[in-house]
């Protein structure tokens, strides 16, 4: 098999992937167009997220290669739910989330949330767990979409009262960056391997020909490009959601004056 | 309103109740007047600049012709490690700090910094880093093993002198004062803001002295744990930089950059708050996109410490991560990039006027971009093969620290010195002054570039006679020169105008920051008023009463932002540094033991810790963190005898601790297990060493308020002394429960 082989053929239909979409797309169409849902980051999120589970990358992800796992997992944590976040955040204004809702959306708890997803996951035996069982693969997708939901709940929530003031927003999102880099760095620089099960992959769909002498990725290479993942373009997600949260600040917080539109005559 | 003024409200400092009442020369040692501390750190820095400046001359005047013998090449190695390190850690720096010293209260409208004291220790421990870097020259040898000290060059076997012994101390001193300033940066500029000064408000140099602070304040700690690794190599005999003992070169490279990329950013980012400054005021327009320079800024800041390894690329740290660090660091230089764009669109269509210190922000966008484009060239990874290490470097770091901070920087002088001082600088020595440093700079560092593609290496005292390097070479050293005439002129136009120049008055560049609100130089306690804030130009809005009046009103309501307590402010910020620094310290434990680093051979901590007993004064430890907390909630009952107790129960349970971790060292000593074993007892002895020693110290801040506690005034005041110290000690709890769990439970 070619790389284009891979890319065209290594679909499949993921039940989960299917029917969240078919009930998104419901849900759009019936309450949530109403409701004042935006369409683009909502359609975005779903289109990620079906990448990441029906695409190639969930098949690699499923025991092939760690670093599209790490692909995967960093969909599910830091890309899909901050987009759905802004997609259904219009329509959710006015409810407030339950006594469960409330305690895992407290800011120190949502943080340990969504760090705790990037390191618990990638402790050896539940990693390796992760890629041999399809229950616990299924119990890592949704944790993942429930912690990082839960990440991006105090910088996105629907309710502005229920969002950090933006300079805590910023040290939230800047720590988290610290700690994820830290993993990245970690992962990078192992001399071991974090999930053993990716160094001996079980060849079902015939591509590790391709993967190891077309593409060149060793276990060890594979494993970097992995850590690497987490260290530089996670942390630039960061960076993005730091950027938006400073936007707020400079623009609705104070709103700007007539003296910082107008020009002085001389 | 927009012209009512209201009376500062928060209290009084009882700054310089003492100093005020000197006269003459004692009285600028004594002072904790942030006026003052800021013209003295400027002052020192001049002189710094004037010594570092000489050390790059002699540098030039050896390389002016091939073959050169001027210096010795152990001389050179001496003068390019000095010039370095005095141009970034005690000019640049210093400049920086004294800048923000003198103008973030005024900016923001206090009285004072939010410690004064802390204040005045910052910046006496300047002089001193100073005086121990170069006292190194009279103890056998200044450093010679380049700014950033690469191990394995720098390690006992090649560098014998004391000079590297005392480059890490300096830097030590130097370090613990900046990390104390930008504490105290943050607290004052979170606590201390004039009414409807939001932080959204707050002038561009103050947000950039902020973040620079925050910056500060997470970076330093990591130079300064590995700066102790490596004096621990040095003095103690132990390898971790060392590969004959198992140790890492390479690791030293990789903590260096993670405190020398955000440095980069450290050195910067005040400059941009500068120039953000002096382009708006001297184009009359606002500046152009406030939020977007504001918030990129931190954004940058924020990644500057995710991607250092690009300083690595021919260290050999693999293709896949060269691809990551080539593509992560192109992609973050864009928001500098596009602040170019901001500076230029303010200055479209104002009306310009070209002062001194305009030309040198003018100058400063030009220099800047040069200095941008070759660093961009550096991202990608192939050519940094086969630049680095070159002249090319030189000449854009060159482009990039003076072309761009330093130019800043003296665009700042000619800006503010008229509100330091109450006397204009001399315009007409100031242009000529101008026009001879950039003359001069250009000559010198343009044609670096083409010395290092020509493969011209830096760090080498001398050259052979190729083609075109001579040349080349004395066109530099002639701009040096050129350079060195333009810093005469400066100082001259300094000392002539402090007498002669013409009176400022109060607002001399009809400028709209709160510094220009009061007289110049201003009175010991800043304003008598301060205007109400409704902007981010609040003097423009002054100016235009009627015009902004009725916006304001309806409107300009700003939502009453949270209110910080500053010592609150002052720990978390001393604990975040602290967590730097033994993060730094972790992971080179991880590294020598959890991986293939270490050596096999000797102890290691399955075979000689005793879990156990550690754990039994473990728990005492954290028991201690309980019994504090039940001091802190008796205190809050006003059962003062109840919190007395506590705290006393706290203390004793510390001091277990203390001797438990005592006699644990006493038993690996027996065994013959010291510092300089293997490279697990070094790293073990250094993270719990210094675990020890915090807390050690946090054991004498809770006898100091134990102490307090004793006679009745205490109960007035001390609840929150009582919550700074008590965090502190809770963190320490906290970096005790991460060591143990690696250490002796030996979690992966």
């Amino acid at each position: 098999m070619d790389s284009w082989g891979l890319l065209t053929s290594c679909w499949r239909l993921d039940p989960l992937a299917l029917a969240v979409t078919v009930a998104a797309a419901i849900a759009y169409l019936v309450p949530g167009r109403r409701l004042g849902v935006s369409l683009l980051p909502l359609v975005l999120a779903l289109l990620l997220f079906v990448l990441a589970l029906a695409s190639p990358i969930g098949q690699l992800a499923d025991g092939y290669l760690f670093s599209a796992h790490m692909l995967q997992h960093l969909l599910l944590v830091l890309i899909v739910p901050p987009l759905a976040l802004l997609g259904v955040g219009p329509a959710l204004r006015g409810r407030a989330p339950g006594r469960i809702g409330r305690l895992l959306l407290r800011p120190i708890v949502a943080w340990g949330l969504g760090v705790g997803a990037m390191w618990l996951w990638h402790e050896q035996t539940l990693c390796n767990a992760a890629s041999q069982s399809a229950v616990v693969h299924r119990v890592q997708e949704l944790s993942l979409l429930v912690m990082g939901t839960a990440f991006w709940w105090p910088i996105l929530a629907p309710r502005e009262e229920s969002r950090l003031p933006p300079l805590a927003g910023v040290a939230y999102l800047f720590t988290a960056c610290v700690a994820c880099t830290l993993l990245g760095v970690l992962i990078t620089f192992s001399p071991v391997e974090v999930c053993s099960v990716f160094a001996h992959p079980v060849d079902r769909l015939g591509v590790m020909p391709l993967v190891r002498d077309g593409w060149g990725l060793t276990v060890e290479k594979d494993q970097q490009v992995g850590g690497l993942l987490m260290w530089v373009p996670a942390c630039l997600v960061y960076g993005v959601g730091i950027l938006g949260v400073l936007g707020r600040l400079f623009h609705e917080h104070t709103g700007p004056t007539e003296s910082d539109r107008g020009e002085v005559p001389s | 309103m927009s012209t009512a003024t209201s009376p500062l409200t928060e209290e009084k400092q009882h700054h310089g109740s003492h100093a005020h009442d000197l006269v003459g020369p004692f009285s600028w040692v004594a002072t904790v007047d942030h006026k003052r501390i800021g013209i003295l750190y400027l002052v020192t820095a001049l002189f710094f600049f004037c010594v570092g400046g000489l050390e790059a001359l002699v540098i030039r005047l050896q390389l002016a012709r091939p073959n050169s013998t001027l210096v010795s090449a152990e001389t050179f190695n001496q003068l390019f490690t000095m010039h370095g390190t005095t141009m970034i850690f005690l000019v640049v720096m210093p400049t920086l700090v004294g800048f923000g010293n003198y103008l973030v209260p005024l900016m923001i409208g206090a009285r004072d910094m939010a410690f004064p004291r802390l204040n005045a220790m910052s910046y006496w421990l300047l002089p001193f880093g100073g005086f121990l870097l170069h006292f190194s020259v009279m103890a056998g040898g200044a450093p010679a093993g380049g700014w950033f000290a690469y191990a394995p060059l720098t390690e006992t076997p090649f560098s014998s002198t004391q000079g590297t012994d005392y480059w890490v101390l300096a830097l030590l001193v130097l370090g613990v004062g900046s990390v104390a300033t930008a504490i105290n940066f943050i607290a004052t500029i979170l606590t201390l803001r004039a009414p409807g000064m939001t932080m959204g408000r707050v002038p561009l140099f103050v947000w950039m002295t902020f973040v620079t602070s925050i910056l500060v304040v997470l970076a330093l700690p990591v130079l300064n744990a590995s700066i102790v690794l490596l004096l621990v190599d040095r003095q103690l005999d132990a390898h971790v930089f060392l590969a004959s003992g198992g140790g890492n070169a390479v690791l030293w490279q990789h903590f260096f950059w993670t405190f020398g990329h955000p440095e980069v950013y450290i050195l910067a980012l005040p400059a941009f708050g500068m120039i953000s400054e002096i382009i708006p005021v001297f184009s009359r327009k606002p500046i152009y996109g406030h939020a977007f320079i504001a918030a990129s800024t931190v954004a940058i800041a924020v990644l500057s410490f995710g991607v250092w390894a690009h300083h690595m690329f021919a260290v050999g740290l693999g293709h896949t991560a060269d691809i990551f660090f080539a593509g992560g660091s192109m992609l973050i230089a864009i928001p500098t990039g596009v602040k170019i764009f901001n500076w230029i669109a303010t200055m479209w269509g104002g009306s310009i006027r070209f002062t001194t210190a305009m030309l040198f922000a003018t100058a400063f966008l030009v220099e800047f971009v040069i200095g941008g484009l070759s660093g961009i060239t550096f991202a990608a990874a192939p050519i940094d093969w086969q630049v680095t290490d070159t002249y090319y470097v030189v000449a854009h770091f060159h482009y990039v620290a003076f072309g761009g901070t330093a130019f800043a920087l003296l665009g700042g002088i000619y800006y503010w010195f008229p509100k330091m001082s109450g006397r204009c600088l001399s315009e007409r020595l100031g242009k000529a002054n101008f026009w001879l440093m950039v003359l001069g700079f250009n000559m010198t560092f343009f044609v670096q570039h083409f010395l290092g593609i020509l493969g011209m290496p830096r760090r080498v005292f001398t050259y052979p006679d190729l083609p075109y390097w001579g040349v080349l070479n004395m066109v530099s050293t002639v701009g040096a020169c050129l350079m060195g005439l333009a810093a005469l002129l400066l100082v001259a136009n300094l000392v002539f105008s402090l007498k002669r120049g013409r009176v400022a008055g109060d607002n001399p560049w009809d400028a709209w920051t709160l510094e220009w609100a009061t007289t110049s130089p201003p009175p010991h306690d800043n304003f008598a008023e301060v205007p109400q804030v409704n902007g981010r130009r609040p003097l423009w809005d002054l100016a235009h009463a009627g015009a902004a009046s009725e916006k304001h009103e309806t409107d300009a309501k700003p939502k009453p932002e949270r209110t910080f307590d500053k010592g609150a402010v002052a720990v978390w910020s001393f604990i975040a540094s602290e967590a730097g620094f033994f993060v730094i310290l972790i992971i080179a434990y991880v590294f020598f033991n959890f991986g293939t680093a270490g050596d096999a051979a000797g102890p290691s901590a399955a075979t000689v810790l005793d879990v156990k007993k550690t754990g039994a004064f473990t728990a005492c430890l954290f028991a201690s963190s309980g019994t504090l907390w039940l001091s802190e909630r008796s205190l809050h009952k006003k059962d003062h005898a109840a919190a007395f107790r506590w705290l006393v129960v706290t203390i004793a349970l510390g001091g277990v601790f203390i001797v438990g971790q005592g006699s644990e060292y006493l038993g690996l000593f027996e065994r013959g297990i010291g510092v300089s074993t293997n490279l697990f007892a070094t790293t073990f002895f250094t993270l719990t060493g210094f675990h020890g020693l915090h807390v050690t110290v946090g054991l004498f801040a809770l006898m100091i308020t134990l102490g307090l506690m004793l006679p009745g005034d205490f109960r007035k005041r001390s609840p929150s002394l009582l919550r700074s110290v008590g965090l502190y000690w809770h963190f320490v709890d906290v970096v005790w429960l991460v060591v143990f769990s690696i250490v002796y439970l030996r979690i992966r």
